[in-house]
C-alpha cells in the first residue's frame, strides 16, 4: 500500500457560529484520486483552501508528506507548498496574457528558469490553447480560463494537484477535454483531490470518493465498496432483440422468479417498484440486485442460459453516476439531523397561532 | 553565506512580483507619461508668454501640478493592491503561491517604482525648462522638493493601501481616496479653519501637509504659514478667514512620516484578518 501524502486529523472550521467543517479525517495516498463530492456548502472549497493555507482552521491540523519524507503540519512548513498544485473556484486572473500570467506563476514556483518556456508551450499545446498564447485572458471563454486554471496548477509539475469545482459551468466539449487532463496526470502519478458535485465526473475519474455533508464526511471507499454498503446495485443489460408489450409480462414474471435468489429484497420504492425493469426503447433490462458481486454473475450466467431463446445480452454495464447518487442520497438521509422537539412544538405552536385555533384555547 | 542564499530565495518571489506588477500597470504608466509631457508642453508654452521673476517663482508655480499628480496616481496605482486580490478572486491563483504578504508588499514596490519614475520625469522635465528660460545652477531647493514629493508619495500611498485593505471594490476604492484626497480634506480644513481660525493647525490632513512640496521652494519660508483673507475685501469690518498655507519643515516631515507607518500598520492588521 503507497504511502500517506495528506491527512486531515479532526480539522474544523467555523465562521461565528456556523460550522463550515467540523472535525474532518481524511487520508490521501500516493498516486491516489480522491473526490470529494458534496451539495453547494457542504464544505468543500472551505476544506480545499484550509489546505491551500487561505483559510486557518479553528482546531484540527493537515499534514504533508513533505521532501524529508516525514509527515508535517503544513502550517509549520515553509509558507507555500510547492509540491502541491491548487485551482480553487472559477479562475480569475490578472488582464495579461497566458504565457505572461503561466510564466508568472511558474517563476513563483521555483520552476527553472531554462525550462519554463518549454513547460508553458507543451501545456498551451496539451489543452489546444497554443494559438492563444499571447492574448490577453480576458478575451478567454470561461472554458478557456479554466484550461489555464488548470495549466496554473500543474504549471511547475506538482505532486499533489487540488482541485475544485474544475468542471462547473463548462460545456461537454471542455469538460471532456478537463476530465482527459486530470486522466493524464493520473497517468503520470500524480495524488489527485477533487472536489465537486458533479457525480458523474467524479465517478469517471476518482479512485475513492469522500463524500461530505454539513461540514462532515458521511462516507469515505470506492464507489464499489460505498454501493456494497448499501445492500443494494444495479445492473444494465442491453439486449439485441427488441421485446413485444405482449411478451414482456411473462417474460418479467419468469425473469422474477429465476433470479429471485440475488434481487434487491429491500428495495427502496422510490428507486423503483419492481426489481427489473425493461426500457423498451434503450432495449435495456435494469436489474436491481443484492449488491454482492457473485450475484452479479450469477444473473449473468442465467440470462445467458436459460433466456437464451427470449432475447441475446450483448452487453452489460453498471452506471456509477446512477449509484453514486442513491449511495450518497442515502447517506445524507441517514446523516439529517433528528428534528428538535422543541423546534417542533414552537413551529407547530406558531402554526396554531396564525390559523387562530390557539386563541379559543387560550380564553378556556 | 547560507544565510544570504536563503535571503536570495527568499526574496525572489518578491522580486518576480514587481517585474510582473510593472508589466501589468505599464499601460496606466504611459498615459500617465503622456499627461506629464503634454503639461510640461503647456508649461513650456504658457513661461514662453509669461515668464516668471525668478527660477523659483517659475517652479512654485509649475509644481502645483505635482500635488495633483501624485493625489492622481497614487490613487489609480495602489488602489489595486490588496482588494482586487479579493475582489476579483485572483487571491485563488495567487495566495497558495506566494506569501501573501510577499505579494502585496512586490506589488506596492512595482507600483512605487512606476510613480517615482513618473514623479522624477516631471521634476527633471521642469529642470531642464528651468535651464532653458533661465540659465545658472538648478537650486537645491528642487531637490528638496523633490525628497518632500517622494515622501508625500509614501503617505499617499499608504493612505490608499489601507483603503484598499477592506473596501471591497478597486473602483470605490479609487473614488473614496479620490474625493478624500481633492474635496475631503480641503472642506474639512475650510471647516476647521472657520472654528479655529490660526489656534489650530490642520495638521491631519494629508492635502495641508502635501503643500510643503510647493513652500518649501519660498524664500524666505513663509511666516507666519497662514493667511488671513477677508469675507469682503471692500469692507475690513466683514471679518476674515484663515488660510493655512504649509506645515513648518520638520513637524511636516514628521507628520508625513508618522501617517506612513500609521496607514501602513493599519492596512497590514486588516489584511491579516481579511480572508477570501
Amino acid at each position: 500500500m503507497s504511502e500517506t501524502i495528506i491527512k486531515l486529523e479532526n480539522l474544523t472550521k467555523k465562521f461565528g457560529k456556523f460550522t463550515a467543517v467540523n472535525n474532518i479525517n481524511l487520508e490521501v495516498r500516493r498516486g491516489e484520486i480522491i473526490g470529494l463530492v458534496g451539495p453547494n456548502g457542504a464544505g468543500k472549497t472551505t476544506t480545499i483552501k484550509m489546505i491551500a493555507k487561505i483559510l486557518r482552521p479553528n482546531s484540527g491540523r493537515i499534514l504533508i508528506r513533505t521532501n524529508h519524507g516525514d509527515l508535517e503540519d503544513l502550517q509549520k512548513v515553509s509558507a507555500t507548498v510547492t509540491q502541491m498544485g491548487f485551482l480553487i473556484d472559477i479562475p480569475e486572473f490578472y488582464k495579461m496574457t497566458a504565457y505572461q500570467l503561466l510564466k508568472y506563476f511558474a517563476k513563483l514556483q521555483n520552476y527553472p528558469k531554462n525550462k519554463i518556456n518549454e513547460r508553458i508551450d507543451w501545456l498551451l499545446a496539451f489543452f489546444k490553447l497554443t494559438e492563444w498564447k499571447h492574448e490577453n485572458v480576458k478575451k478567454f471563454s470561461k472554458g478557456m480560463k479554466q484550461k489555464v486554471g488548470l495549466i496554473q496548477a500543474i504549471i511547475h509539475d506538482p505532486e499533489i494537484i487540488i482541485l475544485d469545482e474544475p468542471q462547473t459551468g463548462l460545456d461537454p466539449l471542455a469538460r471532456v477535454d478537463i476530465r482527459n487532463g486530470i486522466k493524464a496526470l493520473q497517468s503520470q502519478g500524480k495524488t489527485i483531490f477533487v472536489a465537486s458535485h458533479m457525480l458523474y465526473e467524479i465517478s469517471e475519474i476518482c479512485d475513492k470518493i469522500a463524500m461530505i455533508n454539513r461540514g462532515a464526511i458521511i462516507g469515505f471507499d470506492t464507489v464499489e465498496n460505498l454501493a456494497s454498503a448499501l445492500k443494494t446495485s444495479e445492473v444494465i443489460f442491453e439486449v439485441l432483440e427488441s421485446i413485444t408489450p405482449h411478451e414482456l409480462e411473462p417474460l418479467l414474471s419468469r425473469l422474477t422468479e429465476k433470479l429471485n435468489p440475488y434481487l434487491d429484497k429491500d428495495l427502496d420504492p422510490s428507486v423503483s417498484k419492481i426489481p427489473i425493469e425493461y426500457y423498451p426503447e434503450e432495449k435495456e433490462l435494469k436489474i436491481f440486485y443484492d449488491g454482492n458481486h457473485k450475484s452479479k454473475g450469477e444473473i449473468l450466467k442465467i440470462l445467458i442460459k436459460e433466456f437464451e431463446s427470449d432475447f441475446t445480452v450483448v452487453s452489460y454495464t453498471q452506471e456509477k453516476t446512477s449509484q453514486l447518487e442513491r449511495v450518497y442520497t442515502q447517506m445524507v438521509k441517514d446523516n439529517e439531523p433528528e428534528p428538535n422537539i422543541q423546534d417542533v412544538k414552537i413551529k407547530e405552536k406558531k402554526y396554531r397561532l396564525r390559523k387562530g385555533q390557539l386563541k379559543g384555547e387560550i380564553k378556556k | 553565506m547560507r544565510i544570504n542564499q536563503e535571503l536570495l530565495i527568499g526574496l525572489k518571489p518578491i522580486y518576480n512580483t514587481i517585474t510582473f506588477e510593472i508589466k501589468k500597470q505599464r499601460k496606466k504608466f504611459f498615459a500617465f507619461l503622456v499627461l506629464i509631457i503634454m503639461v510640461s508642453i503647456a508649461i513650456a508654452v504658457i513661461t514662453g508668454f509669461v515668464l516668471p521673476d525668478t527660477k523659483l517663482d517659475f517652479f512654485f508655480t509649475s509644481l502645483f501640478f505635482i500635488i495633483f499628480l501624485e493625489d492622481f496616481a497614487a490613487c489609480l496605482f495602489f488602489s489595486a493592491i490588496i482588494c482586487s486580490e479579493f475582489d476579483k478572486k485572483t487571491g485563488y491563483i495567487v495566495f497558495p503561491k506566494i506569501n501573501k504578504y510577499k505579494l502585496i508588499l512586490g506589488k506596492y514596490l512595482g507600483n512605487l517604482i512606476l510613480v517615482i519614475t513618473l514623479i522624477t520625469s516631471y521634476y527633471i522635465i521642469l529642470g531642464l525648462l528651468g535651464l532653458f528660460y533661465y540659465g545658472g545652477e538648478t537650486s537645491i531647493r528642487l531637490f528638496y522638493s523633490y525628497l518632500i514629493a517622494l515622501l508625500y508619495l509614501s503617505t499617499l500611498s499608504s493612505f490608499v493601501t489601507f483603503f484598499s485593505s477592506f473596501l471591497k471594490s478597486v473602483n470605490g476604492t479609487i473614488i473614496i481616496t479620490f474625493i478624500l484626497l481633492l474635496l475631503g480634506f480641503l472642506m474639512i480644513d475650510q471647516i476647521i479653519a472657520l472654528i479655529f481660525a490660526e489656534k489650530f493647525e490642520p495638521l491631519y490632513s494629508l492635502a495641508f501637509l502635501g503643500n510643503l512640496i510647493v513652500n518649501i521652494l519660498a524664500d524666505p519660508f513663509p511666516n507666519p504659514r497662514y493667511v488671513k483673507v477677508p469675507f469682503d475685501p471692500m469692507n475690513p469690518d466683514a471679518g476674515s478667514m484663515v488660510q493655512w498655507l504649509t506645515p513648518s519643515i520638520g513637524v511636516g516631515i514628521t507628520m508625513l512620516i508618522l501617517f506612513t507607518v500609521l496607514f501602513f500598520t493599519l492596512a497590514a492588521l486588516l489584511f491579516k484578518r481579511r480572508q477570501l
